[in-house]
């Protein structure tokens, strides 16, 4: 019986592999020249909620260009998964939005396209918003929003923000803790360390170094031992480390049991919502007089590589992040542009919580956009852990942690 | 000592144990409830009688969550899978309890071991799969990754039970000159009721605790089913609500409650699987 | 030639054997099947193969990984044409030789008849089987493939094509001091993990079935209802539960339960050593209802007459546990409880919704909680490594596969017994 199935099977397989040629090249494709044809529709996947932020702006476009435009809203962080299924089916939009720190996994695997704009244009934006939606020297996207973590106090139990973090290790301000911040989590630690002298990857004027890994230098192994201070001092409780630290430092903070929090913008409504008066400032010093420096997080527009209108979807993008309309998306959305101008526009800088936030930023660096990012979050806040618990002092955990980044990156980032 | 005291010592101590495990395994329920109805958003500030308790989660997840949908769509999946998934087995395993079929003897192991093979690279194959199919996005391309998941073993265990419905009784039905379909229909089934009611109340409950499966093949917060809807609540970085996630999960928690208690009698008995054929 | 040959080598092309013995119908029935095979499936099995053995060869018009799914459904289409085809020259030659024999061949009455009763079993079996083929198989199939490819970040489609890289991947996995340092810990506590807790929950569940089910015992039903209650709330909502209760400051089993004793706070979530027992408990308390419920089948239907004759015999309460009960329990549900020890081995969700792993352990890249499974899974799935993921899960598999094979055979349940 075997034999007898053995020959047919070959048989089949031949067949198969001589039928097998391939798929038919398809004729005609991109006429190579001239101005991109106007299409009749662009497609834009706007944040969850935000859509009311560009409503205006894409009505102005349409009316311009005669161009209509498709507003659709996708929650922000599925829209890379979503692009990657719908781009190849043909159903994909012409532009995303999509944090900072995703630009360059996406452009690797080929999933947004460069944009060229000129240079006045880019002049239009902070430079360490531009410099975040850059990946290896090409820009991909305009900026639309920048966030980071800022103080936010109870105006019920403290008076004003302090000009010090060390004001708040004395006074407890009637409360059971003066200061909250989740220490343990590297988003928020990092602006501690690098406040201190340490870095994550240095920055060669621009372009990150993936190679020099600075977290364990001097600078940063001062900045763990001062965040494990307020550990050891019992100023932060053991609770609020690990993976549900967030969850509990909100609810301390609205069950006024702590009287201030380091948290970012996205926090302030549901502060508010839980009845809590808050006032809202940049971070305090550190012990060295230095600022902490925060991670900034980008929110840009960017063209999906699937688009077949590239051209006119970079005009779009940059129409709706214009100084005008970035100005309506803040007064409806409340998020930020980095749009230098705005900065210093009243509307920003008589509004409290979107001053401090805006001057925060200044002093903060963008989170690295290199892939190589990913290795650092777990072996990071694992040494920031390790020395809050007492496990283990700081030099050493971090020069763990620095030892494990650098194999990480070294393993999975080998650039053929 | 009496055999009477011997007994009631024994009896006491029985109580004793018992009652320690049901406060062990009762005081977690008792928060989740005792939190849904807290004021606040966190377990943290809660506390298992609450102060001043509160409808305001349910409220919460009626008024700004989607949760009625989710619980519509989860209803919808879970019924779909039960009914297919106890057509499925009912027939699977009837064929490997009476027939002799090529890969009888170890197709049924095979699977049962396959589906040990761990999943999270595999689940980008059902991905890729589910849209090449135009399954992605559906509840349907949903059940059936369920109900193929549940085969083999609720198979195993309908099988063992089968195998304790004497032999004679189909043997005489063909006498009598029944076709299998009929044999099947009027005298299995009607005598494995007990073990369909269990592979049925697996079937059911197994589409309220997956969020993985649905969160990879369901993209439309729309389609979402409860599982994903709740583990967003809390997994959600900034603004979570415990007590509203306690709330739905409460919610979840009743219907299958009453479906475990209404269908404990079939369960006891359904479950014999097989143990006295040895 | 004899019938039996030339039928055969007519049937090359389906369906002309069965025409050639005279079985008209069948035999067009076959060819019309095998004409619709290869008109229907044509393009699906060219781009198929195509795809399958160079994984596309422009970016952006071929996507690999797509390739490579499409590629696999065609083997798959192949392997039950070739079933088909088999059968088909099977067909044609058993009744080749019946004629050679001097056997008159069936009727078409008489075939229908065989059809549907020989059919039957698979008939049944047919629609589940199908099912398995794409919800088990396949993607079994996929991720051993993917194992002898590149795709991870730098190769993703469809800016990149993916490549076939033959074994490197087991190369590298065993060549990097990455993976070797900390595995003989995570291993380790791998094994652990699974044998406590799972045998904890196992014994819980035996013990407490065995309790419930006296006969004098009152109560059962509530008793049960209330034991059974884990099982009714979804697994994941339970553990995020336990992990706020265990929160070292401000969660109730510190505050309010040790408190109350008098006890000092324990570090359930930054020390390994608490966070492991913690771990254990709460598989134990998800676990056991599960154990029980079957259990608790079995002992209804252990006979009566069994314990009476060990009464007579003088036998204790225990001795009659240890001689009657326990085998029985563990003789009718060892597949059960073999599953229950392969599912805690990969139990991805507890350790990752308790406490992610953690807490750190100063010198290895793995958390103190971290199984084999969550482990690897944060090692490549963080960087996309999705090709060394595939490699490390297909080594792990043939462990997991083997054992459980090996104990699934020595469990008398699948020995094989009588069928009509």
């Amino acid at each position: 019986m075997k034999k007898l199935l053995a020959w047919p099977l070959t048989f089949a397989l031949a067949a198969g592999s001589l039928a097998a040629c391939g798929p038919k090249e398809e004729e005609g494709g991109k006429e190579a020249g001239k101005e991109a044809d106007k299409p009749k529709q662009l497609t834009i996947w706007e944040d969850k909620e935000k859509g009311i932020g560009t409503q205006d702006a894409i009505k102005a476009f349409e009316k311009k260009y005669g161009i209509k435009v498709k507003l659709e809203e996708k929650p922000m962080l599925d829209q890379q998964e979503k692009l990657r299924l719908d781009g190849r089916s043909g159903k994909g939009p012409d532009i995303i939005t999509t944090p900072h720190d995703r630009v360059g996994p996406l452009a690797l695997e080929g999933l947004i396209a460069p944009i060229k704009v000129s240079d006045e244009t880019k002049k239009l934006y902070t430079e360490s918003s531009i410099n975040a939606l850059t990946y290896d020297g090409n820009l991909y996207g305009l900026p639309k929003s920048t966030e980071t973590p800022v103080f936010v106090y109870n105006k019920a139990l403290m008076e004003k923000a302090p000009e010090t973090l060390d004001e708040l290790k004395g006074d407890k301000f009637g409360a059971e803790y003066s200061y909250l911040a989740n220490w343990t989590d590297f988003y928020f630690a990092h602006g501690v360390l690098s406040g201190m002298g340490g870095y994550v990857f240095k920055d060669d004027n621009g372009t990150l170094d993936p190679s020099d890994v600075g977290l364990a230098n001097d600078g940063g192994v001062e900045g763990l031992d001062y965040i494990t201070s307020w550990y050891k001092e019992g100023l932060f409780p053991k609770g609020i480390i690990g993976k549900d630290a967030g969850q509990t430092i909100d609810a301390l903070f609205t069950t006024k049991k702590a009287a201030s929090v380091m948290n970012g913008p996205w926090s302030f409504q549901p502060y508010k919502d839980a009845g809590i008066d808050i006032g809202v400032a940049p971070l305090p010093k550190l012990p060295n007089g230095e600022y902490v420096k925060t991670f900034i997080g980008v929110k840009g527009y960017f063209v999906s590589s699937y688009s077949k209108n590239q051209e006119w979807a970079t005009k779009l993008v940059e129409f709706i992040t214009n100084e005008e309309n970035s100005k309506v998306r803040f007064e409806k959305t409340a998020e930020i542009p980095p749009v230098v101008k705005l900065m210093e526009d009243p509307i920003i800088a008589d509004n409290e919580a979107a001053k401090a936030v805006a001057i925060q930023s200044e002093r903060g660096v963008p989170m690295p956009n290199i892939p190589e990012m990913a290795e650092v979050w777990t072996p990071a806040a694992n040494a920031l852990q390790l020395s809050a618990t007492g496990k283990s002092d700081a030099q050493k955990a971090l020069e763990g942690a620095v030892k494990q980044i650098n194999q990480n990156i070294e393993t999975n980032h080998k650039k053929k | 000592m009496s055999i009477k005291t011997a007994k009631y010592i024994r009896l006491t101590l029985s109580y004793i144990i018992l009652l320690a495990a049901i406060v062990v395994v009762v005081y977690p329920v008792l928060w989740v409830i005792g939190s849904s109805f807290n004021p606040g958003n966190s377990l943290m500030s809660s506390t298992i009688i609450p102060e001043n308790a509160t409808l305001a989660h349910y409220k919460n997840l009626f008024e700004n969550t989607d949760y009625l949908t989710w619980y519509w769509n989860t209803l919808k999946v879970c019924f779909f899978t039960m009914v297919l998934a106890v057509i499925f087995i009912g027939l699977t395993a009837y064929a490997f309890s009476r027939y002799k079929f090529i890969g009888r003897k170890n197709g049924l192991l095979l699977f049962l071991v396959l589906q040990m093979v761990p999943q999270f690279v595999a689940i980008l194959a059902i991905f890729i799969l589910a849209d090449q199919v135009k399954l992605l996005d559906t509840h349907f391309g949903l059940v059936l990754v369920y109900v193929g998941g549940l085969i083999p073993m609720n198979t195993w265990l309908a099988k063992g039970y089968y195998d304790t419905i004497p032999k004679e009784l189909d043997e005489s039905a063909r006498m009598d000159g029944a076709g299998h379909f009929r044999i099947f229909f009027q005298i299995i089934l009607p005598l494995s009721k007990p073990i369909l009611a269990v592979v049925a109340l697996f079937s059911f409950i197994s589409p309220f605790a997956d969020f993985i499966l649905a969160s990879v093949l369901l993209r439309s917060p729309e389609k979402f089913t409860l599982a994903i809807g709740l583990y967003n609540m809390i997994s959600d970085e900034f603004g979570n609500s415990f007590t509203t996630f306690a709330a739905g999960s409460v919610l979840i928690a009743i219907p299958i409650g009453i479906l475990f208690l209404s269908l404990q009698r079939y369960f006891v008995s359904g479950l014999t699987a097989g143990g006295t054929k040895g | 030639m004899t019938y039996q040959k030339k039928a055969m080598l007519l049937s090359v092309i389906p369906g002309l054997g069965q025409i050639f013995n005279k079985q008209w119908l069948k035999g067009s029935l076959f060819l019309l099947l095998a004409a619709s095979y290869f008109i229907v499936f044509f393009n699906t099995l060219n781009m198929g193969l195509w795809g399958i053995v160079t994984l596309g060869e422009v970016p952006f018009r071929d996507h690999s990984v797509f390739l490579l799914v499409e590629g696999i459904i065609a083997l798959i289409i192949i392997a039950i044409g070739l079933g088909f085809y088999a059968f088909n020259l099977y067909d044609a030659s058993q009744n080749g030789k019946k004629r050679d024999q001097g056997i008159a061949l069936n009727t078409l009455r008489e075939q229908y008849l065989t059809v549907v009763d020989k059919g039957f079993p698979y008939l049944m079996v047919g629609p589940g089987f199908f099912l398995l083929i794409f919800v088990v198989i396949f993607p079994i199939l996929f991720m051993i493939l993917l194992a002898f490819t590149n795709y991870d970040l730098y190769h993703s489609p469809p800016a990149k094509l993916v490549e076939w890289v033959g074994i490197q991947n087991f190369i590298d996995i065993f060549a990097l001091d990455l993976w070797r340092e900390t595995f003989i810990s995570v291993f380790a506590w791998t094994i652990i993990w699974t044998f406590s807790a799972t045998t904890l929950q196992v014994a819980i569940g035996i013990f407490l079935a065995v309790v419930v089910n006296q006969k004098d015992l009152k109560f059962k039903g509530l008793i049960r209802t209330l034991l059974i209650l884990p099982w009714a709330v979804p697994a994941f909502v339970s553990i995020l539960i336990f992990s706020g209760l265990f929160n070292e400051s401000f969660g109730a089993i510190n505050m309010q339960i040790l408190a109350s004793l008098g006890i000092d706070s324990i570090e359930w979530m930054t020390d390994p050593f608490y966070s492991k027992i913690a771990l254990i408990f709460i598989q134990s308390w998800l676990g056991f209802p599960f154990v029980m419920a079957m259990t608790t089948g079995v002992l209804q239907s252990i006979p009566e007459e069994l314990y009476e004759a060990a009464t007579v015999d003088g036998a204790s309460t225990f001795d009659k546990f240890k001689a009657i009960t326990l085998p029985m329990i563990l003789f009718a549900t060892a597949p059960i409880l073999i599953t229950q020890y392969t599912f805690n081995f990969n139990n991805f969700n507890v350790i990752y919704l308790f406490n992610a792993g953690g807490p750190p352990v100063a010198g290895q890249n793995a958390g103190g909680t971290d199984i084999l499974i969550s482990w690897i899974y944060s090692l490549t799935m963080t960087s996309s490594q999705y090709s060394k993921a595939a490699a490390i899960t297909v080594l792990l598999s043939i462990v997991i596969v083997t054992v459980a094979l090996y104990n699934f055979r020595k469990t008398k349940s699948f020995k094989d017994e009588g069928t009509i």
